[in-house]
């Protein structure tokens, strides 16, 4: 074939070409975004959809649904276990959010001083329980805790001092699991915090020097204000997290004693899978988004406008 | 000034290095409760006296309380968790990575409101989705399968705008030259866009295998059968067996759990540290 021959023949295939070649550009991105959108539609949007329409009806599970307009809410108004799974709820996260931030900021600060070697071995250290099983973790501590055989108890009883029935009394429950979330999380959020300091320029500490800073006024004056943005991270993701705990105090206590560690995330479930009323534990869910929702964004509000002193 | 600091540093290191020998002793308590014989469960010492594999045993062999045997079927546990994990990562992790590819090098109607849908979406607690997912899974028959566990966990927002992010650092030239050479959008997906984003990704595999591992309150919604349980599940229904508290070979059974994962981070160490931190600062 001789090249004038090739060349027209070239030009022939390549009119109806562009046209067909753009349109599939066009349609390129489609099939890489259709497999989540077809998922993205059947397990989140249509569920959530779905939710929010129980909310507002009454069913079990099995016959009909039936509309009931705004009943499941006023029934929740008027529900103790209800309000007290919320305030249990409240102090689990109030508690968990500010001493937990504050700890893994004095744990973040102090690996900084520490030499890198030991610092790097210390934070994988701190850092393993957030990546063992809540499980596994709930039932260490349950074991720790144990009123007869306990190590705590033993520890006590060492020392010649009285056991304590940890989980099965009212007064000690809630704090035996706040302990062990603080220990939990402990980790997760001086790693991130690290990550804060490690983002404050050095000039800023050598300016601080010569105008003649300790390490009290250092940390209060540069580190602090600087690290706002991680401490708000810290403290949303913080929030979130802990409105929606569940199996942490499903495992240690199961909710126990007489509701004194039953979280909202517990009561919801108990509503909806034990007692089988689906209506009431959306309408409880609708209420739970709704307060991680407010919560993130007075977290935001606030460490904003102290930002901005 | 200079000492001082040194000395301070090496005061506060070993401070904190003994705070963390403190801090791991719930570890410590599990693994030395899982080489206790029955006889020393409720000792209260610390180590075991005399150390077996009794409690390990246990868990593939079956439990022999006077003439009854219980089995506990630890290793189909461990298969169901392997299993899903390795299908979910997989299919997760492919997915994600077409979807962000989609989101950062496309322009297509709706992308800003699906986008923002979807953000929308991964801040809303994982609760308003449970009760219709549980009654969607259950009129399709789903109970208790690979399918039910696998599926729902193929949504993740998180990841997707993870990769997204790391995708647009990909220069579009490298793309056009590509496209000017007749690669079509699949091509330029698998064979630059993806191995481009390996950091990207691996960092991303390691959260999703952490988050599927260590799964509970799903499979609890959606497995009721106990050969279909994973670790989690299959660790907590260990409690109490016939009125036996079965104390040791529960944490036998956690200590072979955590295993893999502790490997995982210690193996994956730097990419997962930088990983982290950095995936924690775009969100």
């Amino acid at each position: 074939m001789t090249l004038e021959e090739a060349v027209p023949k070239q030009k022939e295939i390549r009119e109806p070409n562009t046209h067909w070649y753009r349109l599939k550009e066009k349609l390129a991105p489609y099939p890489f975004i259709a497999p989540f959108f077809v998922a993205f539609l059947v397990f989140q949007l249509l569920p959530i959809a779905f939710s929010i329409y129980l909310s507002f009806a009454e069913w079990n599970g099995m016959g009909a649904i039936e509309f009931s307009g705004l009943k499941n809410f006023s029934v929740m108004f008027q529900d103790s276990k209800f309000w007290n799974a919320l305030k249990i709820t409240f102090y689990i996260t109030a508690f968990c959010t500010i001493v937990g931030t504050a700890g893994a900021t004095l744990l973040a600060v102090l690996l900084e001083k520490v030499e890198d070697w030991l610092a790097s071995i210390l934070r994988v250290f701190f850092f393993l329980p957030s990546v063992t099983s809540v499980v596994v973790i709930g039932y260490i501590w349950k074991q720790l805790y144990s009123s007869d055989y306990g190590f705590f108890n033993t520890l006590l009883m060492r020392l010649g001092l009285p056991s304590q029935q940890w989980l099965t009394d009212p007064k000690l429950a809630l704090p035996a699991l706040l302990v062990m979330l603080i220990w939990a999380g402990l980790g997760w959020d001086s790693l991130i915090i690290t990550a804060g300091l490690r983002s404050i320029p050095d000039d800023l500490y050598d300016a601080g020097k010569v105008d003649g800073t300790n390490g009290w006024t250092e940390f209060w004056h540069i580190t602090l204000p600087l690290l706002q943005p991680t401490l708000l991270f810290v403290l949303v993701t913080g929030v979130i997290f802990l409105w929606g705990i569940f199996a942490q105090p499903l495992i240690l206590t199961g909710g126990g004693p007489l509701r004194h560690t039953q979280t909202i995330a517990m009561y919801l479930y108990d509503v909806g899978f034990r007692y089988h009323k689906f209506g009431y534990a959306s309408a409880i869910a609708m209420v739970l988004s709704l307060i991680m929702f407010i919560s993130s964004y007075l977290n935001f509000r606030f460490v904003r406008s102290e930002a901005e002193y | 000034m200079n000492r001082r600091r040194k000395t301070l540093g090496y005061g506060i290191g070993g401070f904190l290095f003994l705070f963390a020998m403190l801090y791991l002793f719930p570890y410590v308590w599990m693994t030395s409760m899982s080489f206790k014989p029955d006889a020393e469960i409720f000792s209260g010492k610390v180590f075991p006296e005399h150390p077996t594999l009794e409690q390990y045993q246990r868990l593939f062999q079956g439990y022999h309380f006077k003439d009854i045997t219980l089995t506990i079927p630890y290793a189909l546990y461990y298969k169901n968790t392997i299993i899903v994990t390795v299908i979910s990562m997989a299919l997760v992790l492919f997915f994600d990575a077409m979807a962000a590819y989609g989101f950062a090098k496309f322009n297509f109607r709706g992308k800003t409101i699906l986008f923002w849908l979807m953000i929308g979406t991964m801040l809303l607690p994982v609760y308003t989705t449970l009760i219709p997912s549980f009654w969607l899974f259950s009129i399709l028959k789903w109970i208790n399968t690979y399918r039910a566990l696998i599926l729902p966990g193929v949504v993740d927002a998180y990841g997707i705008f993870l990769l997204k992010q790391y995708m647009e650092t990909i220069p579009n030239e490298l793309l056009d030259a590509a496209k000017v050479d007749g690669a079509g959008a699949f091509q330029r997906f698998w064979k630059i866009v993806v191995p481009l984003s390996r950091p990207a990704i691996a960092t991303l595999a390691i959260f999703r295998f952490l988050f599927i591992w260590n799964d509970y309150l799903w499979p609890l919604v959606i497995i009721r059968d106990d050969t279909m349980y994973t670790l989690t599940l299959g660790i907590a229904n260990m409690q109490l067996r016939q009125g036996m508290v079965v104390w040791g070979s529960q944490m036998a059974a956690s200590v072979l759990a955590t295993l893999p994962v502790l490997i995982l981070v210690f193996v994956m160490q730097k990419q997962f540290l930088r990983g982290l931190t950095a995936g924690a600062f775009k969100a």
